[in-house]
């Protein structure tokens, strides 16, 4: 369910279920935190979707076919794993959103370091319509724009587009088209790794540690969204997305 | 105006400016600016000036340390960059914490440690064909004194971006970005637009300004002196690695 290819000293890791919109399964977060743990030590990463939008968020389908909630949890935490396996990596990561960022698709913003869009792309956590709390999401959020704006995304249903997010400071970059995400990407991590001694590392791990009063929260968040999995909120307001 | 003094300080009325006064060197930080600058800032405790402008005399800014002062190979001292580099924090600490308000008018470059002298200031006033940015991941080192300024000033995520990915940017990207908070046309610009706003600064209330930014201090954590001094040292053990000293001396000799 997702790709790595090697290239000079950059990891590529795509997420590669295009016929579902690179939706989420548990296994496909599983695949994903092994990945970032062994390219940990390359001098840079990119995040990528294949297919046409980067990710639509958990696959919701499996999620209502399972009412014990118990799939909806392994995403929970898997989601949760990632951004925070994420995090350790020692190079920075960019990521390129073509498309469509939304809700776990969205939290994977949290873990990278440069984010990459097409102008028009739609980012955003509508996941309260479900009976999802976004909570999981919130402290890396908290760690990166303001928390006037993490409230206003992670509580408004909206999709905002890449333009407006630039201008909250949630994407740092544009670009015109969606088919320019990964050149502009992989552009971005080369010049990243090409940059000479430890400084981009050792950059990294401190800015890492002067926002980690938020980030240390992130089991806090976890469990604030583990906590509703199951219910009837999500069950009914789930189930409702098929009716 | 002599260059034999290392900072200058003048007072207008409820404006003093303070002046980095090293034009040959692009006012870069040596031990002797540093020094000069923080004279300057404490003698600010007995002022009766409201705002402090704080700008550099020529063409730039500030360039950031004095890249041939940590030089080990040229100055021959491996313990300079940990001094300049503690200075520099107990200095930005210092400016952070004056009654005055402050307000960078950044004239030309301002790099590196130049730059995150604007992120210290209350506000950045500066004219689109500036240039600023932190390039020092781009010399193989860290910008860590100055980081915990820049994360306050963008926000962390952008902060991120800025300081990962070095370069500089022009005063208009800048602006963007919210590292500049009025942009004047051109330089010519500025002076009038340094004013303007030093003038209308200078109205408010001088008790209602400096308990203004006290709250803002203790809310945003900018007292936390300690986090300073840890960056102070990190910076200076990234930058007596042996990569990071290479990657400096190639580009002193381009």
């Amino acid at each position: 369910m997702i790709r790595v290819e090697s290239q000079e000293n950059i990891t590529i890791i795509s997420l590669d279920r295009a016929d579902k919109r690179n939706a989420m399964l548990p296994g496909m977060l599983t695949q994903l935190v092994e990945a970032f743990e062994s390219a940990a030590q390359a001098r840079s990463i990119v995040l990528l979707g294949e297919g046409k939008t980067f990710c639509a968020g958990f696959d919701l389908r499996v999620c209502a076919a399972d009412s014990s909630g118990e799939t909806m949890r392994s995403l929970l935490t898997g989601l949760s794993g990632v951004v925070r396996a994420m995090r350790s990596c020692t190079g920075p990561i960019v990521l390129g959103v073509h498309g469509a960022a939304v809700a776990g698709g969205c939290a994977l913003l949290g873990g990278a370091d440069v984010v990459v869009a097409n102008r028009d792309a739609k980012l955003g956590y509508p996941v309260v319509k479900i009976g999802v709390s976004p909570a999981v999401s919130s402290p890396f959020m908290l760690a990166s724009i303001t928390p006037g704006r993490v409230r206003s995304r992670l509580l408004d249903t909206e999709l905002i587009t890449a333009e407006r997010a630039v201008s909250i400071g949630l994407v740092h970059e544009l670009v015109d088209q969606p088919e320019g995400v990964r050149r502009r990407a992989i552009e971005i991590a080369s010049q990243l790794a090409a940059k000479p001694g430890i400084g981009c590392s050792a950059t990294k791990q401190w800015l890492n540690e002067l926002v980690s009063d938020q980030t240390q929260r992130a089991q806090e968040g976890l469990d604030a969204s583990l906590s509703l999995t199951g219910g009837e909120e999500e069950r009914v307001m789930l189930g409702a997305l098929w009716a | 105006m002599t260059h034999t003094q290392p900072v200058l300080l003048e007072t207008d009325g409820p404006i003093a400016t303070l002046t980095i006064n090293r034009p040959e060197a692009r006012n870069a930080m040596s031990i002797e600016i540093l020094e000069a600058m923080h004279e300057a800032i404490d003698s600010m405790r007995d002022s009766s000036a409201h705002v402090l402008v704080i700008t550099g005399a020529g063409k730039a800014f500030c360039a950031g340390m004095d890249l041939k002062a940590v030089l080990i190979e040229l100055s021959g001292d491996a313990s300079i960059g940990a001094q300049l580099l503690t200075s520099l924090a107990r200095l930005t600490l210092k400016i952070r914490t004056l009654d005055q308000v402050t307000v960078a008018s950044v004239n030309g470059a301002a790099i590196g440690g130049g730059c995150g002298l604007t992120c210290v200031c209350d506000i950045t006033v500066s004219h689109a064909d500036a240039k600023l940015g932190f390039p020092e991941v781009d010399l193989g080192i860290c910008p860590a004194v100055i980081a915990p300024w820049v994360l306050r000033k963008l926000g962390a995520g952008v902060a991120r971006k800025a300081m990962l990915m070095g370069g500089v940017m022009s005063g208009r990207e800048a602006y963007d970005i919210g590292l500049v908070d009025q942009l004047a046309d051109d330089r010519n610009g500025l002076t009038a637009l340094t004013h303007e706003v030093a003038t209308r600064l200078a109205t408010g209330g001088p008790k209602a300004l400096s308990a203004t930014k006290s709250l803002l201090n203790q809310l945003d954590g900018s007292l936390d002196e300690a986090t300073l001094l840890q960056g102070a040292a990190l910076s200076a053990r990234v930058l007596a690695t042996p990569e990071a000293q290479s990657a400096l001396a190639s580009r002193m000799k381009r």
